[in-house]
């Protein structure tokens, strides 16, 4: 198990250099040059090739990649072309809200997925089943954005119940802390910070929470049924177990399988979603920030995003591989099982 | 064997997972009904003590630095005219320029090219630095070449170049509240400059020392009437009154001015509507009802601004011809379609200039709508398709971005029997595309920086093709302008800007649109608030009524 | 697991109680059969497959004869700018005056096109890459897997976008982002799916008797896996309309005057207060089309997997 563990941390270090390649390949091969986008509507051919020969843009390709890869490794991530400031702070600055977000979404689609999923399952076709799949199927079928505008409309603008944008009424902001404004308000004991961030919370982590928790409810049902009725499941049952602890004994645990793979690509999707889930509530996080260096060119920027999400979600990756050789004991952990 | 233990491990990580969810079920509930009952209680609290002497200003992006040398965008004008001042500022609602940190207006020697500037006395920044005349020497220095750098964007336009034969050519400190600025040559808009929110105002040279050289201050430092307290990116900005100020009678009236970060225009609505916000910025003209009918003020005031059409003039193109150029603007109902799109919150250009800048402009003539006339002239010249670019993202001189006019203006056209192809970029993209896709057609504006007509009508005759979009290059206009930027303010120059309008208009290298109104939603509770025509807002005299 | 029970597990999956079970070309008629039998006794799936079939009828017929809708989906006509739904136009008009129903008609073209190429793109290469992965492990694995995380690592949403920035814009592009970067999720179960079933004894005997590779794997490894595939699928075509209705709301679609759902939805977002209908009903249609794939693909599942069908 621990030598299984080791060569997959191993394999990550392909992976992001791959990402690396790819996202370089996309910003720097394919796409035009940026003097011009950066620079606007003053600048002048040699204040562009002055620019240029400033952020070391005149460069062979190679040469550009392998100081990006050093400087990388250091931890110097490069300048942003638009504010100048280094790229590591610009997302430390921002990490914080987008992980936040994203941990109380997950947390809350799995929750609520697994908890749907397995009465739907033990209940089917029983009223309990009906409303699960009817609340699953209208979580998967409304564009994020759409479900973020209207519950928006309903909670903000109509009932003013509830804030609608950014994590927190900018005077009650905590300073100085992780940035997780959760963790720190409670660490400071200012609980009315606290309400205030739990407050902006509800309306971002259940409009982005929404999709994740129908994708698991769903393959929690879907799962569930299918070891309900695989032949060690009906063996127990005619041993005389009960019904009751033959499901929750047997079945939950081997649904779990495809559902935790599912949790883990969620993340992924999590994040995509967190662009435009950022985007409707004016959350300060990377996603919306990634979007718009995108579009500005900003590459430097672009770079760093992907790198540090590529980071966080193959180690997400890594997590669940690990989880699922544990929970699956039919999967070897070498090479030899090849045969 | 090998199996069981698997097994129990198993087992046991299911317990731990299942008390791991229960247990954060549980705490994600506390947390939910704690947050949801406190909520009234909190949304009280906040508006009775902590936000009471708050106003909070919805901007539609970050600004891309504090730091008047570094920046180029409306954001960061709007947050840094509060905590940075120049020599010179605007009028409260024009743009006629007033001193500030200068005592008078500057004496200019007869030939144009002296400033000598006298400056306010016991005027101290917010770290506590004097101002004085080596604190605006070392301001205006680093936007100097060779100190200039390319991350600058304002500072050729304002201070001029060495190989151009324009703007500054030294700053010197005569005394401590005197200084001279010799000039290469004349220039009647240099003044006006000085009194913008960009390049010109004057930082704190401690701050400019500290930063790290050839970068943006991270410490905004001023004179202003407010002081910066944080920036959280994307998020806000939050600023406190300068209990010191300079002018007793203008002090700041509110402690803190928060600058929001919210980018999409209905959640900006709705964060007025719910209180979050007291003035929102960036309206569009569709939701304006709204804000009134939600018992909020609605203001909507003449910006300094053009909305256009540009005819690619290149040589070989098919809109190098002047005839084509009048034909197509003659298949545009420009008056059906400003109101169709922009409703009462434009009005129809008839010049380039907007009219409360330039009311010598209101007699020119601009080419009229007849469809039929213009169907038969690009049926004899055998015009059948059109290439146009416009861009997606809203601007400030058009609320609704490029895309509903290069639509409307591809419907109008189908009707006299050409085909137009448009092709939308976001606004940055946009920038570039100008410069290297080969249009017949594209859309584009202008916001006025100074208030100086040098600054709208030098626009067709620019050798940057990317401010220039008509790509025309007329010698006749050109020389009217060189001529008018060198004439002092008067009746002369006045004639010269009349003759450049009405060239425009006869050649049509552009289609003029629209003059936008500067539309944004504020709290009854708000007092005093006006947004300048520059496109800034000053809070030193607004308050917020508890 | 002796031989006899090998067979009772095909016989459950498949419904097949003949003792020909193993059969491949009787298996995969009985899969469709059950696709069919399912779609057929489960009301909702029936009621979302006629309405899928209406989609398409309506975007073949909106394609050969434009003539059919109320009102031309294009032409503008300022004097009925921004009107609410009336008897005229029953889902109102947009700022030039277009009819929205008729747009939304039109936009079922590009809609369901989007979706199911973007599919058949991700469905077609996901499934090839996870069958090798997961049945040849070893290197094969290794490589596969790690292109698949190096995909998956960047959120779908963000290459998506990368890539048509740097390309341009164009509904083809979209596709093909849209289409690539769900690759690595078929892989990634199919995979997953192999691993559990390959050690099968009814795989081993297929080993034994002789079979090939690539037999074993399209006969007796991806049948077993084709219920997971299936039911991904659907909620695959969901997502790619969902994905292109996000790359429309962040205003990288279509080129007008093209109808496009998510183009029109997010170009209506800016009118929500003054005029909600341009948003709600492409939004409707989005919705709807999504749920009806979804309700499809359960209707599926449950015919290929007779023990929980309601009886």
């Amino acid at each position: 198990m621990l030598k299984y563990i080791l060569k997959r941390i191993l394999m990550v270090i392909p992976v992001l250099l791959g990402v690396t390649i790819i996202i370089f390949f996309i910003t720097r091969v394919l796409a035009s040059d940026p003097a011009p986008v950066v620079l606007g509507e003053h600048a002048t051919a040699e204040a562009m090739a002055a620019w240029r020969a400033d952020y070391g843009l005149d460069d062979p390709i190679w040469m550009q990649y392998v100081n990006f890869l050093v400087s990388a490794i250091q931890g110097d991530l490069g300048t942003s072309y638009y504010t100048h400031t280094p790229v590591a702070s610009e997302l430390a600055a921002r990490f914080p809200a987008t992980a936040e977000l994203a941990l109380c979404a997950i947390i809350v689609a799995s929750i609520c997925g697994i908890a749907l999923g397995v009465l739907a399952a033990v209940k089917k076709n029983k009223l309990a089943d009906n409303a699960s799949m009817v609340l699953a199927l209208i979580g998967v079928s409304m564009p994020v954005f759409w479900s973020g505008i209207l519950l928006i409309l309903l909670f903000s603008a109509t009932l003013h119940i509830l804030p609608s944008s950014g994590r927190v009424t900018p005077l009650l902001q905590p300073t100085g802390g992780t940035g997780f404004f959760i963790f720190d308000t409670i660490a400071k004991g200012d609980f009315e910070a606290l309400g205030d961030v739990l407050v902006h919370l509800v309306l971002p982590t259940v409009t982005l929470s929404l999709y994740s928790m129908a994708i698991i409810t769903r393959m929690t049902r879907s799962s569930m049924l299918e070891t309900l009725n695989a032949d060690y499941i009906r063996t127990a049952r005619a041993k005389g177990l009960a019904k009751r602890s033959v499901n929750v004994k047997h079945a939950l645990r081997n649904a779990m399988l495809p559902v935790s793979t599912v949790i883990g690509l969620q993340l992924g999707s999590l994040l995509g979603g967190a662009l435009l889930t950022e985007t409707v509530f004016a959350w300060p996080g990377i996603g919306k920030f990634a979007v718009d260096c995108v579009l500005k060119s900003d590459f430097p920027v672009v770079q760093g995003v992907v790198l540090l999400v590529a980071v966080i979600f193959v180690f997400m990756n890594l997590l669940v591989d690990i989880i699922y050789a544990w929970l699956d004991p039919r999967i070897k952990y070498g090479a030899k099982e090849e045969g | 064997m090998e199996e069981n233990k698997l097994k129990f491990s198993r087992r046991q990580f299911m317990g731990l997972l299942g008390t791991a969810v229960a247990g954060t079920a549980m705490m994600g509930m506390v947390g939910c009904s704690g947050g949801g009952s406190e909520k009234k209680g909190d949304g009280k609290a906040a508006s009775g003590d902590k936000a009471a002497d708050s106003i909070t200003y919805s901007l539609t992006a970050d600004p891309r630095a504090l730091d008047p040398a570094y920046f180029d965008d409306g954001e960061s004008a709007v947050v840094s005219c509060n905590i940075y001042e120049g020599l010179y500022g605007f009028a409260e609602k024009n743009a006629e320029v007033k001193p500030l940190l200068a005592t008078e207006l500057p004496e200019i020697s007869d030939d144009g090219l002296t400033y000598t500037i006298k400056l306010r006395e016991g005027v101290k920044f917010h770290d506590g630095t004097d101002f004085n005349a080596d604190a605006v020497k070392t301001s205006i220095e680093r936007l100097l070449e060779p100190n200039r750098n390319s991350d600058q964007p304002y500072a050729s336009f304002v201070f001029g170049e060495e190989a151009a034969n324009s703007g500054v050519k030294t700053v010197e400190a005569v005394d401590a509240t005197t200084v001279k600025i010799t000039m290469r040559a004349a220039n009647t808009s240099f003044l006006k400059n000085l009194a913008m929110a960009l390049a010109s105002p004057i930082v704190s040279p401690k701050a400019i020392e500290a930063a790290s050289a050839g970068s943006a201050i991270t410490t905004p430092c001023g004179t202003g009437p407010y002081k910066f307290v944080d920036w959280t990116k994307s998020a806000s900005v939050t600023l406190e009154a300068n209990e010191d100020y300079w002018d007793k009678d203008n002090a700041p009236k509110t402690k803190n001015i928060i600058f929001k970060i919210i980018a999409e225009g209905n959640t900006r609505i709705t964060s007025l509507l719910n209180g979050e916000c007291d003035i929102i910025s960036s309206v569009d003209p569709s939701s304006a009802n709204q804000i009134t009918d939600g018992g909020y003020e609605l203001f909507s005031e003449d910006g300094m601004t053009i909305n256009y059409m540009a005819f690619n003039t290149d040589e070989g193109g098919i809109c190098a011809d002047k005839e084509v150029r009048k034909a197509i603007a003659q298949a545009i109902n420009v008056e059906e379609m400003v109101s169709a799109i922009y409703g009462e919150y434009a009005s129809v250009a008839n010049s380039v200039m907007p009219l409360w800048m330039a009311p010598y402009d209101k007699d020119v003539k601009q080419t009229a709508y007849d469809p039929d006339a213009a169907k038969a002239t690009l049926a004899a010249k055998g015009v059948t398709k059109l290439a146009c670019i416009t861009y997606s993202t809203a601007r400030p001189y058009n609320a609704k971005g490029g895309v509903e006019l290069a639509n409307m203006v591809q419907g109008y056209l189908s009707k006299v029997g050409v085909d137009v192809e448009i092709t939308q970029y976001d606004w940055t993209t946009y920038k570039s595309k100008v410069q290297t896709d080969p249009y017949d057609i594209c859309f584009y504006g202008w916001t006025g920086d100074n208030g100086d007509p040098d600054n709208f009508m030098n626009l067709p005759a620019d050798s940057n093709r990317s401010m220039n979009v008509a790509h025309w290059d007329n010698e006749e206009y050109k020389a009217l302008i060189a001529k008018g930027i060198a004439t002092p303010d008067g009746d002369e120059r006045d004639a010269i800007y009349k003759q450049c309008e009405e060239m425009m208009a006869e050649e049509q290298p552009w289609l003029l649109i629209s003059h936008s109104k500067n539309l944004l939603g504020y709290s009854p509770k708000v007092k005093g608030f006006y947004y300048h025509p520059t496109g800034v807002a000053f809070f030193k005299g607004v308050s917020k009524e508890a | 697991m002796s031989k006899k029970t090998v067979l009772a597990t095909q016989g459950a999956a498949g419904e097949v109680t003949n003792s020909q079970a193993q059969q491949p070309v009787e298996k995969r008629e009985s899969i469709w059969k059950d696709v069919l039998d399912g779609i057929v006794s489960n009301k909702a799936a029936l009621v979302s497959a006629i309405f899928i079939l209406l989609l398409a009828l309506i975007a073949i017929v909106t394609k050969l004869v434009p003539g059919i809708l109320p009102y031309d989906p294009y032409e503008q006509n300022l004097a009925e700018s921004v009107q609410g739904p009336s008897a005229a136009h029953w889902f109102g008009t947009d700022i030039q005056g277009r009819d929205i129903f008729s747009r939304v008609l039109v936009g079922t073209q590009i809609t369901l096109v989007v979706g199911l190429a973007a599919v058949a793109i991700s469905l077609t290469v996901g499934v090839l890459l996870g069958a090798i992965a997961g049945y040849k492990g070893g290197k094969w694995d290794t490589v596969i897997m790690r292109i698949m995380d190096m995909m998956l690592a960047i959120p779908s949403i963000l290459l998506a976008i990368a890539i048509m920035a740097a390309l341009g814009q164009g509904i083809e592009k979209a596709v093909v982002a849209i289409g690539l970067v769900a690759i690595p999720e078929y892989a990634r179960i199919v995979r997953s799916e192999i691993l559990a079933i390959k050690e099968n004894d009814y795989v081993a005997a297929a080993r034994v008797i002789g079979d090939s590779n690539f037999a074993i794997v399209f006969r007796h490894v991806l049948p077993n896996a084709l219920p997971s595939i299936i039911v991904r699928a659907t909620l695959g075509i969901s997502s790619a309309i969902l994905d292109c209705a996000a790359l429309g709301f962040l205003g990288l679609g279509v080129q007008p005057p093209d109808a496009e759902w998510g183009d029109m939805l997010g170009r209506g977002r800016n009118e929500l207060f003054r005029a909600p209908w341009l948003m709600i009903f492409p939004g409707l249609a989005i919705t709807l089309t999504v749920l009806a794939f979804n309700l499809l693909g359960d209707g599926i599942r449950d015919g290929l997997d007779p023990k929980s069908r309601k009886r």
